[in-house]
């Protein structure tokens, strides 16, 4: 694609062009490194803060990113004991991790939406998916590890039979295994399909409104694209949320005695 | 979607992520947040603490103050009764002073009259008798003159 053609010279071509990742290898081996680039980049700065922060706590008055953090965690606490009856020592940093990894993912959203692809371009790459969330791979990974907890957590509480007897068992009582047996089932893939769906859908149709706005002439591309931002913003904090709650919830119901 | 690399690729991120933020981010601070938690009830409990001694000394404080007051009044009214009954004693010595004083200037004072009266009479003899020579010179009748002279020394 030629760099100085504007955008609305072939909107088809504009808009599959952006969706489209950098990817390397085939087939198994295809690797998004744009995705893999961004969310490992994002995770890196948490995690250097993380540490910067959680090597010289302080049990006296906290300040600066001590605070933010404590208010943070308080804030996750709060949400994991009013969802566990009994204490769970990794919920808790699941939950801060996906909030603050979903929402640092998704507010790649804001960066205008040609910046860094163009940048890319100049160096000689050409496809760039800056938003790591809109790609399923990022939020179906997520949500995969948090249901194999949620199953390891449903084995280690009720054990393995147990496991299985919640499959045959519910809704409808023994004498209707088989359509409980294919309810559960659908009910507990159900969850980490819809929580993985819900992100990328979300995220996915953000950046598409966010294209399509750019394909407006340049002197109406401020009003819409300025207020989609502002309405995205609540979106993006809302669907970070969303999956932190829905998660520490899915784990909580993994790791109760009985239904 | 495929089940690729990426995949698998973020799995791994996402699970040391979570290690890592668990390790060094979680656990220290959560920590911090309840030794926090605990310094400030044990500096409440102190206070309290504190607190409470205050008004034991305080009560202990107005008790000794009380029992300082009556002591000192207790003191006082003993110290009054005693100086009362100095002055008591003083007085009535002092009248018992000047009563005996009263008593001997009084003696001293009859002794006084009586010897004066008998200076007087024999004054008033001698006058007499004076009076008598005179007489004597003028008119020789002893008889009535020593009737007078008697009469008057008898006086």
């Amino acid at each position: 694609m030629d760099n100085n053609a504007p955008a609305t010279d072939n909107p088809v071509d504009y808009i599959q062009h952006h969706l489209q990742p950098l990817a390397v290898g085939d087939g198994f081996w295809r690797i998004n490194i744009d995705t893999m680039f961004f969310s490992i980049l994002l995770a890196g700065i948490v995690m250097i803060i993380a540490y910067r922060v959680g090597k010289r706590v302080s049990d006296g008055a906290p300040s600066g990113m001590q605070n933010v953090l404590e208010s943070l965690i308080d804030f996750v606490n709060g949400l994991v004991k009013e969802a566990f009856p009994k204490p769970n020592k990794i919920v808790g940093p699941i939950g801060l991790t996906i909030f603050v990894w979903v929402l640092l993912m998704n507010a790649m959203d804001l960066i205008p939406v040609d910046l860094l692809p163009k940048l890319a371009d100049m160096m000689g790459i050409h496809y760039l998916k800056v938003v790591p969330t809109t790609d399923p791979h990022t939020t179906f990974a997520m949500s995969l590890s948090i249901f194999l907890l949620c199953i390891y957590y449903n084995v280690k509480i009720k054990g393995f039979g147990g496991y299985m007897k919640s499959f045959m068992v519910h809704p409808f009582g023994i004498y209707l295994a088989p359509v409980n047996f294919i309810l559960t089932l659908v009910e507990e893939l159900a969850k980490p399909l819809s929580l993985a769906l819900r992100l990328f859908g979300n995220m996915f149709t953000g950046e598409l409104v966010f294209l399509l706005i750019a394909l407006l002439p340049w002197y109406i591309i401020p009003i819409p694209g300025s207020l989609w931002a502002i309405f995205h913003i609540l979106v993006i904090t809302l669907q970070a949320f969303i999956f932190m709650v829905l998660t520490i919830m899915y784990i909580s119901m993994a790791s109760e005695e009985s239904h | 979607m495929n089940v690729t690399a990426t995949l698998f690729g973020q799995m791994i991120t996402f699970i040391v992520f979570v290690w890592f933020i668990k390790a060094y981010l979680w656990e220290p601070l959560t920590q911090a947040m309840e030794s926090r938690t605990k310094k400030i009830s044990d500096g409440l409990a102190a206070a309290e603490q504190g607190q409470k001694k205050i008004e034991q000394a305080t009560i202990e404080f107005s008790t000794r103050i009380d029992q300082a007051k009556t002591q000192a009044s207790s003191i006082i009214t003993d110290a009054e009764s005693k100086s009362k009954n100095i002055v008591e004693e003083a007085r009535v010595a002092a009248r018992e002073e000047a009563q005996k004083i009263a008593k001997t200037s009084s003696q001293q004072l009859e002794q006084e009259i009586n010897v004066a009266r008998e200076k007087l009479k024999a004054e008033v003899a001698a006058m007499s008798l004076l009076c008598a020579e005179k007489i004597i010179s003028k008119e020789i009748d002893k008889k009535m003159h020593d009737k007078i002279i008697d009469e008057v020394v008898n006086k």
